[in-house]
């Protein structure tokens, strides 16, 4: 039972976990933090590959098991996780230091289609941590620029505080052919950018809609104002992609904790697109 | 097709418990209550015993299993990892065609689809399955409507069906084959004891209870409504209302599959990963960390596993319905929804 | 047998379940078919008991205070740790020592504890902490009776006709018993509920009298008036058969209708309707709670005399039955782990119960009434035992931590340890043999299924060490040794013995004896030891108000979100995460308001808002819900920050339990 399920020719850890050392710690913003890990076994450190939109199943040994979307482009990035702590587990996670272990498990879902989205302009639209799952996506077609047409990020937060990836954001700002849209909710002393919600620099950023998709995620009421400005504009909603977060316990399809209308989130998902997202009939 | 005496049919448990880990219907002593369980003793399994309380599943899907165990040195900084080594196989003997059925939507389940769960499957692995036609239905049971019984078709490696004076024995594999053979039991006459095979079968299917037979053709037309969702916000309210939140009709449901993975620590370092029944009747079943439940009210998680029992979408993925027809869930439900029920509820609404 | 058939122990239901055990664990649980009362049920709860047995934060080792620290230690040095600690202090028996017995504990364990206290250390101090919800409630019905239990029967509830269930979320608090209540309205039983929020069994009830917050008592004598001025039952017979009718009938008929309609704002013709189906059933019973969320004895006092009135009491298939939320608290009372009683609610007083009592026990012991156990906790008694007891730590841990010497005995690791100077672990239920009496009166035994763990003793045999220790040598050998003891001293319990128990699934319902050899369903007032009696009622109830400033009616609940406490909860992984899910809903509190209310605020699901009363406010989240009246609002009792900042100030009306109500305004945040 230990040997590692091959499934779609892709490595993955499907039951026993693969243990794993915290190599470094960063405080990203409150109650976030970014670890950078790596598998204690080189063979699994190797073959170990991911999707952009994947997940993993994360032990925090003596507090248990946690679903967590990769934030790390599939190519040429650390491997890392960043979480906020709002659980036991995840609040575990956070007093680890370099040198700790956890284990994992993973990676699951079906990631972000990249084949049929190629050559199609892309807006990111994200609030908040709605940033982590978005940044694999981001690095990786920065990585591969001339795949794709206008890439647009649309970003807000409460405060200035609360912007995720700073310094990454900066590098992206900086690289070519990447048009940035930053806002927080209200006014903040030393904040000279957009304040207001994100929705409203949709138009600001005068999207395309023509051959273009969105990735959209953050919290309920972000999501849901952002993706009626889209389609006000006329993008549709088969081209509005998100990834969904949800309690799992296996991460494979079987405890049905994730369950979602007639779809499992770990299997079916994370990535969802608005039409399906639409017809599973719950909250988001 | 072979015959064994009725005397004589427990020398298959016992040849089975030379090998495997044998589980069947045994009675307790002081309650008379029927519990399908391990017999460590294979005289005492008893065949005529009413439909066993609770599911033959707990055999290969526990309540409660450990699953994992490891241990952590936060000073050294030394982390293992292990899996318990799984012991000798296991046999079911004497399983009502229910029950089996309900193994066949868990396989389907656990081991079909794009993942296969390792811990089921080894559980599994090599099960040698009994079964046992059912000539005693109770009140509750439906099995007639449901398409799993009261005798089994597939899925077993023997199947014992009771005639006048001996044991009809069919295989249904290799397995099964080379038992036979092992024991030497004497060949049955194909059209004899076929025929004599059927009359009890018939015999059973009319000692049902009229609202089993008469709710035949109700399963499909409820199950068509409820995919298709044309059932009154009203009539979930009604059968919600009546939910306890108890759980009890997930746990005793053969084809009933959720479950809850905790880490409990058992001593400085070392935790044990433990699996146990869960249900979708739960409030907190879905909910995330950190004020969210993306299901609310209790009619919409009723609806949930109506909708995994009695849904088009659900029976594409067992190749059945997702109810077996055994009726414990109308044993256990404090309100008054166990399956038979909330058929009933929905076919008045639409005969109204 | 890998399943082995038990009682569960988590409320006073006493439901019938098999644990399926493996070598030295519990891997299951199932519910039993033939107990009489569960048949074959069980709730969220009882599903996972075995995720509790399982629990492995346990006591096994005990523990000693020294410097300042808790030292692992054996059982013998503890014990004389304790004799050092007595010889040194000479504690008073009447001021300086406390016993605090646990409503978990079985039968012969609190027997044991109680014999401790009054003939070892010479006090009668010694309590359950249900002096005032549970206790009270049987002393009115024995005031009325002479019959200290439950009146009817949960077994019975398919054979009545007529149900009340009075400020009771009883399925959520005794699910099974809501069940059987639930399926007799599904039978056509008449099924009223009365309560200010709409609970799962207001819903399935065929009538819900949402009665305004605290005006219960009066809604009670309302009921009562109406059958005596529509003469409802025959009234001459009541006269000559049950005394202090003239009294009670002043009482109740003091209150015009009109004001009490005004008061309880239940409509006249909804409360004729239901007196006279109650009085015209042939049989009736009615439920309420006597634990954290019980009534006020003042209300329970109304409705007994009511159903008394109705001859619904000591008549086939009818009850008065108050119901605590744990286990064995019923068994506790039984066997006197109380400041006034000895064993089978007989009066400590009592000459010729005194006599029966030194005879067998060789030897003097104080007959005196004790004290109410946290009246002497203020007083930080030099020496307090506790047994298997976390509740009310937080409002008096301060208190305790003051006391000289804190003996702790129990299972579980919890916060009281950490008050205790001494440590004593004992054995779970499942490791040792007792029996525990439901809320129904039945005395149930639990057999051994599993080795006692490590080294740790059953509690009957560790308080028989502590006897020893003290000089009192008891020589019994088992748990049936103890009960054949309690048996020869308690009347109601006579012909209870393990022996006849062990081949009973359900055990006997008490009073068991001459009487009623087979045990009893419901009280016969043909074989009651005096003549029925109306009991008198206090002063006329004044509910809370609300005020021109303050017009909302703020309840406060406790039964909802809670059971008993969430200490055994909380080492479980499904009740807990369920009994959290409301928690983490609403991680900071709510208060639920109606939808004409939040319309009228402007206000939605989710808004905070400050909920404003004449000594604090508090900024909240709110529901909105269809379970609440327009004018009152409820409030969770469950979030830590809403305890110390604007609960506590109210605590006067809090200790009114689920009556509780507190005027406010609420005001939105924009």
């Amino acid at each position: 039972m230990s040997e590692n399920c091959k499934s779609n020719k892709d490595f993955v850890i499907v039951s026993t976990p693969e243990v794993a050392t915290v190599v470094e710690v960063r405080d990203e913003i409150q109650d976030v933090k970014t670890f950078y890990l790596r598998f204690d076994n080189e063979e699994v450190e190797k073959n170990f590959r991911i999707r952009s939109g994947q997940f993993i199943m994360c032990t925090i040994f003596g507090a248990g098991e946690f679903a967590v979307s990769l934030p790390p482009s599939p190519e040429n990035d650390r491997f890392h996780i960043s979480v906020r702590a709002v659980g036991k587990v995840t609040k575990a996670l956070h007093r680890l230091e370099a040198g700790d272990k956890l284990a994992i498990r993973g990676p699951f879902g079906n990631g972000y289609p990249f084949e049929e989205i190629k050559g199609k302009n892309v807006i990111f639209v994200a609030g908040g941590i709605g940033l982590i799952p978005l940044r694999s996506s981001i690095v990786h077609m920065l990585q591969h620029r001339e795949d794709f047409g206008r890439i647009i990020l649309i970003y807000g937060s409460r405060s200035p505080q609360d912007l995720m990836y700073q310094p990454n954001i900066k590098e992206w700002m900086d690289s070519e052919g990447f048009e940035t849209y930053i806002t927080i909710d209200s006014p903040a002393e030393g904040w000279e950018g957009e304040t207001g919600f994100v929705h409203t620099l949709i138009d600001k950023a005068n999207v395309p809609v023509e051959n273009t998709v969105a990735f959209v995620c953050g919290p309920p009421i972000m999501f849901n104002s952002v993706i009626g400005e889209l389609m006000k504009r006329g993008l549709s909603d088969e081209h509005i992609y998100s990834s969904l977060e949800r309690h799992m316990k296996c991460g494979i399809g079987k405890c049905q904790h994730c369950a979602i209308g007639r779809t499992l989130v770990c299997t079916d998902g994370p990535v969802y697109n608005y039409r399906q997202i639409k017809t599973l009939g719950e909250q988001i | 097709m072979y015959l064994i005496s009725k005397e004589d049919v427990k020398k298959i448990a016992f040849e089975l418990a030379k090998d495997y880990d044998l589980h069947g219907p045994v009675k307790e002593d002081r309650s008379g209550q029927v519990f399908f369980q391990k017999a460590e003793d294979p005289a005492s399994i008893d065949l005529g015993a009413a439909i066993p309380s609770n599911p033959a599943k707990q055999v290969i899907f526990p309540q409660l299993e450990r699953i994992m165990k490891y241990r952590y040195d936060s000073q050294k900084k030394e982390a293992v990892v292990e899996l318990d080594e799984l012991t000798r196989p296991k046999a079911l003997f004497g399983l009502r065609s229910c029950d089996l059925k309900g193994i066949l939507c868990l396989d389907r389940f656990f081991l079909g689809q794009e993942f296969v769960d390792e811990f089921y499957l080894a559980h599994r692995n090599r099960l040698f399955i009994v079964t046992n036609t059912c000539t005693s239905p109770f009140p509750q049971c439906f099995c007639v409507c449901t398409d799993s019984g009261p005798y089994a078709v597939e899925g077993y490696d023997l199947n014992l069906t009771e005639l006048e004076n001996d044991f009809l024995v069919e295989t249904g594999s290799e397995k099964g084959k080379k038992l036979v053979e092992r024991l030497g039991l004497k060949k049955a006459d194909p059209d004899k004891h076929e025929a004599e095979k059927k009359a009890v079968i018939d015999k059973s299917i009319n000692s049902f209870d009229g609202t089993a037979t008469d709710n035949k053709a109700w399963i499909s037309r409820v199950t068509n409504r409820v995919t298709t969702g044309f059932i009154t916000e009203e009539n979930w309210e009604y059968i919600g209302n009546q939910c306890f939140e108890c759980g009890a009709c997930t746990f005793v449901c053969p084809s009933c599959s959720c479950f809850n993975v905790e880490d409990a620590n058992v001593a400085e370092g070392e935790t044990d990963r433990l699996r146990t029944w869960d249900s979708c009747s739960y409030e907190g079943y879905s909910r995330m960390a950190g004020d969210h439940n993306p299901r609310k009210p209790v009619e919409d998680r009723r609806n949930k596993r109506f909708f995994c029992k009695l849904s088009y979408s659900q029976s594409k993925k067992y190749l059945r319905p997702g109810c077996v027809g055994c009726g414990r869930c109308a044993w256990v439900c404090p309100g008054d929804i166990g399956l038979p029920n909330v058929v009933t509820y929905i076919r008045r609404e639409i005969t109204s | 047998m890998s399943y082995q058939f038990g009682v569960c122990t988590f409320c006073g239901t006493g439901c019938g379940h098999f644990l399926k055990t493996a070598g030295d664990v519990i891997e299951g649980v199932y519910p039993a078919e033939k107990h009489p009362v569960s048949k074959g049920r069980l709730c969220v709860r009882g599903w996972h008991i075995h995720e509790l047995l399982r629990n492995s934060d346990r006591l096994t080792q005990p523990l000693i205070r020294v410097d300042d620290e808790l030292v692992e230690t054996s059982y013998e040095n503890a014990l004389s740790f304790l004799s050092d600690r007595i010889k040194k202090a000479k504690p008073d028996p009447v001021s300086d020592i406390g016993f605090l017995a646990s409503p978990r504990s079985s039968n012969e364990e609190q027997y044991l504890l109680m014999r401790i206290a009054r003939q070892v250390l010479g006090t009668g101090n010694i309590s359950l902490d249900s002096e005032g919800w549970q206790q009270s409630s049987l002393e009115v019905i024995n005031e009325g009776t002479g019959f200290p239990g439950m009146t009817g029967s949960a077994e019975e509830i398919d054979k009545t006709d007529f149900i009340m269930v009075v400020d009771f979320d009883i399925t959520r608090q005794n699910p099974i018993i809501g069940s059987e209540i639930h399926l007799a309205a599904m039978a056509g039983t008449k099924v009223v509920t009365v309560d200010s929020r709409q609970t799962q069994i207001a819903k399935l009830s065929s009538d819900f009298l949402q009665v305004r917050p605290g005006s219960t008592e009066i809604l009670m004598g309302a009921l009562a008036r109406i059958i005596i001025d529509e003469e409802l039952v025959d009234l001459k017979k009541i006269k000559s058969s049950v005394s202090e009718y003239e009294q009670f009938k002043k009482a109740a008929t003091k209150l015009e209708l009109s004001a009490a309609i005004e008061k309880t704002g239940i409509e006249e013709t909804v409360l004729r309707e239901t007196a006279r189906s109650l009085a015209k059933a042939e049989s009736g019973m009615v439920f309420f709670p006597t634990g954290i969320s019980g009534i006020t004895p003042a209300t329970v006092k109304m409705i007994f005399n009511l159903f008394l009135l109705a001859g619904k009491v000591g008549t086939p298939a009818s009850g008065v039955n108050p119901v605590p939320g744990i286990n064995n608290l019923q068994g506790g009372i039984d066997m006197g782990a109380v400041p006034n009683r000895l064993t089978g609610f007989q009066d400590v007083r009592d000459s010729k119960v005194i006599d029966k009592f030194q005879d067998a026990w060789g030897g003097e012991f104080c007959a005196d009434p004790g004290q109410p156990i946290y009246e002497l906790i203020k007083k930080h008694p030099k020496l307090l035992f506790v047994v298997d007891h976390d509740e009310g730590i937080i409002k008096n841990a301060d208190d305790i931590s003051k006391s000289d010497t804190v003996v702790y005995i129990g299972a579980y690791n919890n916060p009281f340890t950490k008050l205790a100077d001494i440590v004593l672990p004992i054995t779970p239920y499942v490791e040792t043999a007792g029996t525990y009496t439901t809320t129904g009166r039945r005395v149930q035994l639990s057999t051994q299924k599993l080795k006692p763990t490590g080294g740790v003793k059953p509690g009957w045999e560790v308080l028989q060490m502590i006897a020893a220790s003290q000089g009192h040598e008891w020589k019994y050998e088992n748990p049936a040794e103890i009960m054949l003891e309690i048996a020869s001293l308690t009347p109601n319990y006579k012909g209870i013995s393990h022996d006849r128990l062990r081949s009973l699934i359900g055990g006997i319902q008490w009073p068991c004896n001459d009487e009623y050899p087979n045990g009893c369903k419901s009280f016969d007032s043909s074989k009651a030891k005096q003549v029925l009696k109306f009991v008198a009622v206090g002063n006329d109830p004044t509910p809370v108000e609300p005020t021109e400033d303050f017009p909302w009616l703020l309840m406060v609940g406790k039964a909802m979100h809670f059971w008993h406490q969430n200490n055994l909860m909380k080492k479980t992984f499904i009740p807990n995460r369920e009994f959290n899910a409301e928690l983490l809903l609403y991680p900071n509190g709510f208060v639920e308001v109606s939808r004409e209310d939040a319309e009228k605020l402007e206000i939605r699901n989710g808004w905070n808002v400050n909920v404003v009363s004449p000594s604090g406010s508090v900024e909240v989240k709110v529901k909105v819900s269809g379970d609440v009246k327009s004018g009152t609002a409820y409030m969770p009792y469950f979030v830590k920050d809403m305890v110390s900042q604007f609960l506590l100030q109210h605590k006067q009306s809090l200790e009114l339990g689920e009556n509780a109500s507190v005027p406010v305004r609420i005001e939105a945040i924009r």
